[in-house]
């Protein structure tokens, strides 16, 4: 029991640094770093090349990776993104670091190279010493991480309490604004927070990786398991994040113990163990209503942000040349192109289904979820399920099953009403990692990685006919919710989004209005599923991963969130691209379109609109300097 | 033949806007030091622009503003107040989770030599604080909180005090508080800026006056000036009173 206990411990010390460094730059500077295991990645990746493949001594490696190396990266993402973050939406906010977790580790890969072997040293000196008290057996990197958890909590509660420096960190949550007022510059002291942040992602990093393992899912699993620790912080308490962290470790670690090693469910439940946790806390949170937007600084701060906001521009909707003229293109594509650059189309336009609900649920209604592609998933194995094991026809299975997915949407949207954005964004990626460990790894589902076969109509075999059809199901869904948007239901949808306290004094139900939403959401996301399934003629439970899905949103909202075609566009662009550069360049620059896509979302920073809506509003820009140009030369002429 | 003094604080042509909406319209006026202006004006008329403004929280479109000579336009909040500018911000400006101590010792965050004076003479201005001094300022009382923010301009030897709506919410006695405060900060040569939607108490502490509507300037002169028909045809007689 001890054994699994002083086990228990170690991967709780983990999660613990990981939530005190999350706790604290959210509270200081409003964002909440959802590139804390890329950044964790990063840094534990170069400790290896610096230890490992280079040779240098084991302290000089970690003093250089983990106190120079991981404040330096911290530094730089606080310079070029995290400073721009505070006043943006909390859509943008999210889906910034979104696109840096997806960005940064294939650019580290690319730089320092791509691990084959996954096992890493940790800080203890090879051979790793063991030592048995009382009974159990402790290695040296357990102990060096219960020592690293002690130095961080005794020098962070220090600094915090007890030196200027500290108060300064604390000021700043209070307000900003006031901090400023005070002669202190905010951003000097964020600067700080983000550096100090950035060295325990790299501790958090270099420590897991013995027993996670150096790998880019590793980290990023770690850090959504610290995120249940912060979720019961209420994104704030520090004390109760690192408690329930260092007890989230102890659990996983001692239900090992009750439970059959080797089991299937054993490999399901363990990993699932903080989810678990994080789903009860939030259930907690929500019942006594606590789980709401918390007010970012004080009173002055907020009245200077609503009055920097000013009001939001309406969106201009004339346009619908553009769109038929992409749909016109995409459609072209088949006809043109070969066989195996036409199956990717279909895929890509088959993807395009599943984004466009993102578009409805996070564009539309101002949701933001992380799951959609859970429901794709939910509605890829259940249609091919129905084909392959009851001989269904593949069509009537995909629309039945999105039926049948659309209640567990619904019931989702129903348990997420009265939450805030951040906490909506966690609860639906846990929704779709526990699904991922307890639905879609079952062996009925996951058939060792192979999937269930699910034939393709048998008039539609062909990758330039399924294409099509594919296309012809996207531009039917896509025509739906354009007129959704146009009704008087779409209005309301608009109106919720914009203002639930301005809409409930309409006598608009926020309730009917958000279930609609998720309804359709759900739907169009299974159905987009489905013909994925129907793309690849199976369905795979690996290409439904959440962390896949954080990738899908980063695109979708790089292109644009709001417009109908920039589903397609980047659907396709999702599904072409990285075969482009596998095709055309070498080998290692096969991660550069996921690079991209990244660091699209990264620039949302700075043009939240996305890059459809700048482009448009540029040209519009161009075309009204021309105006402006020729008419003082009109105004001249009609004078002569 | 008197020759002025250059003013402390220079504006000219100020212009505010949030989207698309003008808060602040070509405002123009001078502070000579140790000099006091109050600012009047109905609700919405762009008092607190002013002031944020003034202290660097929102950026002008158009305009500058010079302070001793130096021209801060555009200059970061801490900045300007490391010039010598305290903006005193409409509600309670204070840290409220920070107890009144470290509260204090935040206001002298950027001059710490000096630290251990500057508190000492908080606490014997408002001696009410030295009792609280561990207390979370967000468990003072309304008048204990404006006290603290009071003290936290009043300890750093400011050159201008901008004061927005200070007496607001306040019990009379209270108010009396906090002009005597500012009457003697005055007397040790800060300058006052202060905004007031009730004029009355405000023109008896301020050498001049400027009448704000709309984010325009509608009058300004000297206070023996501003009689109450002039006030009640700006400000309504509600708050002219």
């Amino acid at each position: 029991m001890l054994s699994y206990v002083v086990a228990g411990l170690a991967l709780g010390a983990i999660y613990a640094i990981a939530a005190a460094s999350l706790v604290v730059t959210h509270v200081s500077s409003g964002v909440f770093n959802f590139a804390f295991g890329a950044m964790a990645f990063a840094v534990a990746r170069f400790y290896y090349f610096l230890y490992v493949e280079h040779g240098w001594p084991l302290p000089l490696a970690a003093v250089v990776a983990i106190g120079l190396f991981g404040p330096g990266l911290g530094v730089l993402l606080y310079a070029v993104l995290f400073r721009h973050l505070r006043l943006r939406s909390p859509l943008v906010r999210i889906v910034a670091t979104i696109g840096l977790s997806v960005a940064l580790p294939p650019l580290v890969n690319l730089v320092l190279g791509q691990l084959v072997n996954v096992t890493a040293p940790g800080l203890a000196p090879q051979p790793v010493a063991v030592f048995r008290p009382f009974g159990t057996v402790v290695d040296m990197n357990q102990l060096i991480i219960y020592a690293a958890l002690s130095v961080v909590l005794v020098v962070g509660t220090g600094l915090l309490r007890y030196t200027d420096t500290g108060l300064k960190v604390r000021a700043l949550v209070d307000s900003e604004a006031l901090t400023a007022m005070s002669g202190v510059s905010p951003t000097r002291v964020s600067l700080g927070v983000w550096a100090f942040s950035a060295l325990l992602a790299g501790l958090a990093g270099v420590l897991v990786a013995p027993t996670a393992g150096l790998s880019v899912d590793g980290m990023t699993f770690l850090m959504a398991a610290a995120f249940a620790a912060v979720v019961a912080a209420r994104l704030r308490n520090l004390p109760t994040a690192v408690a329930v962290a260092l007890a989230m470790g102890v659990v996983t670690s001692v239900i090992q113990r009750y439970l059959d090693a080797d089991s299937a469910l054993s490999a399901q439940i363990v990993p699932s163990v903080p989810f678990l946790f994080m789903l009860v806390f939030l259930i907690a949170h929500a019942l006594r209503g606590r789980a709401g937007d918390a007010p970012a600084g004080g009173a002055l701060d907020r009245a200077i942000r609503a009055e920097a906001a000013g009001a939001p521009t309406a969106t201009n909707r004339s346009g619908f040349v553009a769109p038929l003229v992409t749909l016109g293109v995409v459609a072209c594509l088949p006809l043109v192109l070969d066989d195996f650059w036409t199956g990717l189309t279909g895929t890509g336009i088959a993807l395009a289904t599943a984004l466009l609900s993102c578009t409805l649920v996070t564009g539309e209604g101002g949701m933001i979820w992380l799951c959609q592609i859970t429901f794709a998933g939910f509605g890829a194995l259940l249609a091919a399920d129905l084909t392959a094991n009851s001989g269904w026809p593949p069509l009537a299975a995909v629309l039945v099953s999105a039926l049948c997915v659309v209640p567990v949407g619904v019931a989702l949207g129903l348990l997420t009403i009265r939450l805030g954005n951040l906490y909506v964004a966690l609860v639906t990626l846990t929704f779709g990692l526990l699904a991922q460990n307890l639905v879609f790894l079952r062996d009925r589902f996951y058939n060792s990685g192979q999937g269930i076969y699910m034939p393709r109509p048998e008039w539609a075999l062909d990758n330039r006919t399924f294409a099509l059809l594919a296309l012809a199901v996207f531009a039917v869904l896509g025509l739906f919710v354009v007129n959704l948007r146009r009704s008087t239901a779409g209005l309301a949808v608009t109106a919720v989004r914009w203002s639930e306290a301005g809409s409930r004094t309409l006598g608009l139900g926020i309730v009917p209005v958000k279930v609609l939403v998720s309804a359709v959401a759900t739907f169009v996301a299974a159905v987009g599923g489905g013909f994925l399934a129907l793309a690849y003629q199976s369905a795979l439970p690996d290409s439904f991963n959440p962390f896949t899905g954080l990738v899908w949103l980063a695109v979708l909202v790089t292109v644009g969130a709001r417009p109908v075609v920039g589903a397609l566009v980047a659907g396709v662009a999702f599904a072409v691209l990285p075969s482009v550069f596998q095709t055309y360049l070498p080998t290692r620059w096969a991660e550069v379109p996921v690079i991209l896509f990244g660091f699209g979302a990264v620039m949302l920073a700075r043009n939240p609109e996305g890059i459809i809506a700048m482009h448009a509003r540029q040209l519009r820009d161009l075309s009204r300097w021309r105006q402006s140009r020729r008419e003082p030369a009109i105004a001249q002429g009609d004078l002569a | 033949m008197t020759v002025t003094a250059p003013p402390l604080l220079a504006v000219r042509d100020l212009t505010v806007r949030y989207g698309a909406a003008h808060a602040l319209r070509d405002v123009t006026f001078d502070v000579p030091p140790n000099s006091a202006l109050a600012v009047l004006g109905p609700n919405g008329a762009g008092k607190s622009t002013l002031a944020r403004a003034l202290s660097g929280l929102v950026p002008p479109v158009a305009g500058t503003v010079v302070f001793e000579g130096r021209d801060v336009t555009g200059s970061t909040p801490d900045a300007i107040r490391r010039a010598g500018l305290v903006h005193l911000p409409e509600g309670r400006g204070v840290f409220p989770s920070l107890t009144v101590m470290e509260n204090l010792r935040m206001a002298t965050a950027c001059d710490r030599r000096r630290r251990a004076a500057a508190v000492d003479r908080a606490f014997e201005i408002f001696p009410a604080l030295r009792e609280r001094q561990r207390q979370a300022a967000g468990t003072l009382s309304g008048g204990e909180q404006q006290m603290l923010s009071l003290a936290r301009a009043l300890m750093v030897d400011p050159r201008l005090v901008i004061a927005d709506e200070l007496s607001l919410g306040l019990a009379p006695k209270m108010v009396d508080v906090v002009f005597e405060s500012l009457r003697r900060a005055r007397a040790a040569g800060v300058a006052v800026l202060m905004i007031e939607q009730f004029a009355s108490r405000a023109l008896g502490f301020a050498d001049h006056c400027l009448v704000l509507q709309r984010g325009r300037i509608a009058w300004s002169g000297g206070t023996d000036e501003a009689g109450p028909e002039l006030l009640s045809r700006y400000l309504g007689d509600a708050t002219a009173a």
